[in-house]
């Protein structure tokens, strides 16, 4: 079980403090794939920084913590402070484009053994490479390789190699599938699935498509201007969802063989630098009364395990 | 040209010169710089390949040291001077911050002191009785701050993209990720800076000489020049005085800037190949 204890994280600007994390709190069971939605400049790939710990000006930590759940080397419970020193170990982490995330001028093994733990022998460790890359689907020349020699599939194929080749309890994935074609980028997510089942790992995805969200995540955790909205099993959020936010998301999906126009979230979502009073939402939902311009809404549990923040959620369901 | 061919011509150049100038010494018995110990002004012979001078030295052999010093003082400086910068340019780039203002405020210090002005004061104060090892660490102070500067501002571009983040993320240390992920990105640009380098000393080196300033009495490329000018070869019909040097040192040159660009481009083409 990873826990976040009451996220607050702030970026310092020019014009002060501003909360990109505003006060999430969520229980995530282990061995699951939680998918992180939402739209852009709602504090999504902030809060994938806390959880991997990469906190550094100009983010800070405000209040709260993570704790990960599992032991670290001395025995001790890993927390925010201390997961530092188990990156790429325990933790790992999948970018978004991963053309720019390899580095142009040094071949691919080179690259991969950077992650070697200090105590392993060069060679060794070179070999299970090229192994665990053939089963990933991956000619292992491709290690000899250049990034810019390869497609944008297989790079992306060995950033989730070199991601997931230790084994870590946890990995974050930031949109990896945002820059690929709709084929490769199937492949990616069945690899993606593929492995979690193997590894039992627990996998935090973030996106804003929802058509992949549906496709591989067991649950869901809906933002929206910095704050939670809805959190529950991803099954139960697509059939039925607590907040009008996650609805209007749902129903901009296409689906086969209707053609009618799809209804869009009309408006923007408030600016983070205004007094933000009462439910954030409330300028955009078609469900907004006075209650929910003055109170904001707390996230409670409905039915088990599916939160939503919304004051007339049960007259949605 | 053919960049593997330019490459091949000055890697032969530079072969024949250092080979050529590192092991004919030890068939020479006699100090190359002792004056009078032939007769003045012969012309070319077998017993003596390029004549003799006006201060009875063989030309030839004296030119033989000269390449040999020019191109150790070139190389030691070069040397130290590549070091120098990558070290700072690299670590002021990826680092910045306080760190790197101040490194740089002393970096453009050296780079806007003209040089030939403080050398030539340098050189008046000491005047012809520098030693060699002094003039290299004169060279080498005055030749790092333009090549730290433009590393510095490749590593600057380097540290914002996006696998810089990624290694760190890998949890590779501020030295790994410098030595790892920013430096084969100025590599090319290093050797082609060391080989500029190289040039560049021994330009001055001969520079200083001609005018006097640097110790004459020590044979280099720059040395034989200035005694050809002072003893007026060319009036008194010694061409292979003043001669042989100058083309030692354009081939010299030639050898190194074939190489440089030859080695650029080669680099290059190897990332194009598995």
């Amino acid at each position: 079980m990873i826990k976040l204890n009451n996220i607050v994280a702030t970026y310092t600007t020019v014009r002060g403090q501003v909360r990109a994390v505003d006060g999430v709190s969520l229980d995530i069971p282990n061995g699951i794939i939680l998918g992180v939605a939402g739209e852009s400049g709602c504090g999504k790939s902030t809060l994938l920084k806390v959880l991997y710990g990469d906190i550094g000006f100009p983010l800070t930590l405000q209040t709260g913590c993570v704790e990960y759940g599992f032991q670290g080397d001395d025995g001790l419970q890993i927390t925010t402070s201390t997961i530092r020193q188990y990156w790429f170990r325990r933790i790992s982490y999948i970018p978004q484009s991963s053309m720019s995330s390899l580095n142009p001028v040094v071949r691919i093994r080179k690259q991969f053994i950077d992650f070697l733990p200090p105590d392993r022998r060069k060679d060794q460790v070179l070999e299970e490479v090229r192994a665990y890359v053939k089963k990933l689907d991956l000619p292992p020349e491709a290690l000899d390789a250049y990034p810019h020699q390869l497609s944008g599939g297989m790079r992306q194929r060995l950033m989730v190699a070199m991601a997931t080749f230790f084994n870590p309890d946890l990995i974050l994935a930031d949109e990896p599938t945002t820059a690929l074609d709709v084929v490769v980028q199937k492949g990616i997510l069945l690899l993606l699935m593929d492995l979690q089942q193997q590894m039992k790992n627990t996998m935090i995805f973030v996106s804003h498509d929802m058509g992949v969200h549906y496709q591989i995540t067991h649950k869901m955790f809906i933002m929206y201007a910095a704050k939670a909205v809805e959190f529950g099993d991803s099954n139960a959020i697509f059939e039925s969802p607590l907040h009008p936010y996650t609805k209007m998301l749902i129903e901009s999906l296409p689906t086969v063989g209707d053609d009618h126009l799809r209804q869009g979230v009309i408006g923007r979502p408030p600016s983070l630098w205004d007094n933000l009073r009462g439910c954030r939402f409330a300028a955009r939902c078609p469900l907004a009364t006075e209650l929910c311009r003055s109170e904001e809404p707390n996230l409670i549990e409905y039915t088990p395990g599916h939160f939503a923040a919304c004051h007339y959620a049960e007259k949605l369901s | 040209m053919n960049s593997n061919l330019r490459l091949k011509i000055g890697l032969a150049i530079l072969t024949v010169f250092t080979i050529g100038s590192l092991l004919l010494p030890f068939f020479n018995t006699v100090d190359p710089s002792q004056q009078g110990k032939y007769l003045k002004n012969l012309p070319m012979s077998s017993a003596h390949l390029l004549g003799t001078n006006s201060l009875g030295q063989d030309t030839f052999w004296f030119l033989v040291f000269a390449i040999r010093n020019s191109l150790l003082l070139g190389v030691a400086v070069s040397l130290c001077s590549t070091i120098i910068s990558v070290l700072v340019g690299l670590s002021a780039g990826y680092i910045g911050g306080w760190y790197d203002r101040v490194v740089m405020l002393i970096t453009d210090s050296f780079i806007t002191i003209p040089i030939l002005p403080i050398l030539i004061v340098l050189g008046a104060l000491v005047r012809g009785s520098t030693s060699f090892f002094s003039i290299g660490l004169i060279l080498v102070v005055f030749s790092w701050a333009w090549n730290s500067r433009t590393i510095r501002s490749i590593a600057l571009s380097v540290r914002e993209r996006e696998f810089i983040n990624m290694a760190r993320f890998s949890g590779m240390s501020t030295l790994g990720i410098i030595l790892k992920e920013v430096f084969p990105y100025v590599y090319a640009y290093t050797v082609v800076g060391f080989i500029n380098s190289i040039l560049f000393v021994i330009n001055t080196e001969a520079a200083l000489a001609v005018i006097g300033l640097s110790n004459v009495r020590v044979p280099t490329l720059g040395s034989i020049i200035f005694w050809a000018l002072n003893y007026n070869a060319l009036f008194i019909g010694q061409f292979t005085w003043v001669v042989a040097p100058v083309v030692a040192t354009v081939l010299l040159f030639l050898g190194l800037f074939l190489t440089s660009t030859g080695y650029n481009e080669l680099f290059a083409l190897r990332r194009g190949r598995v």
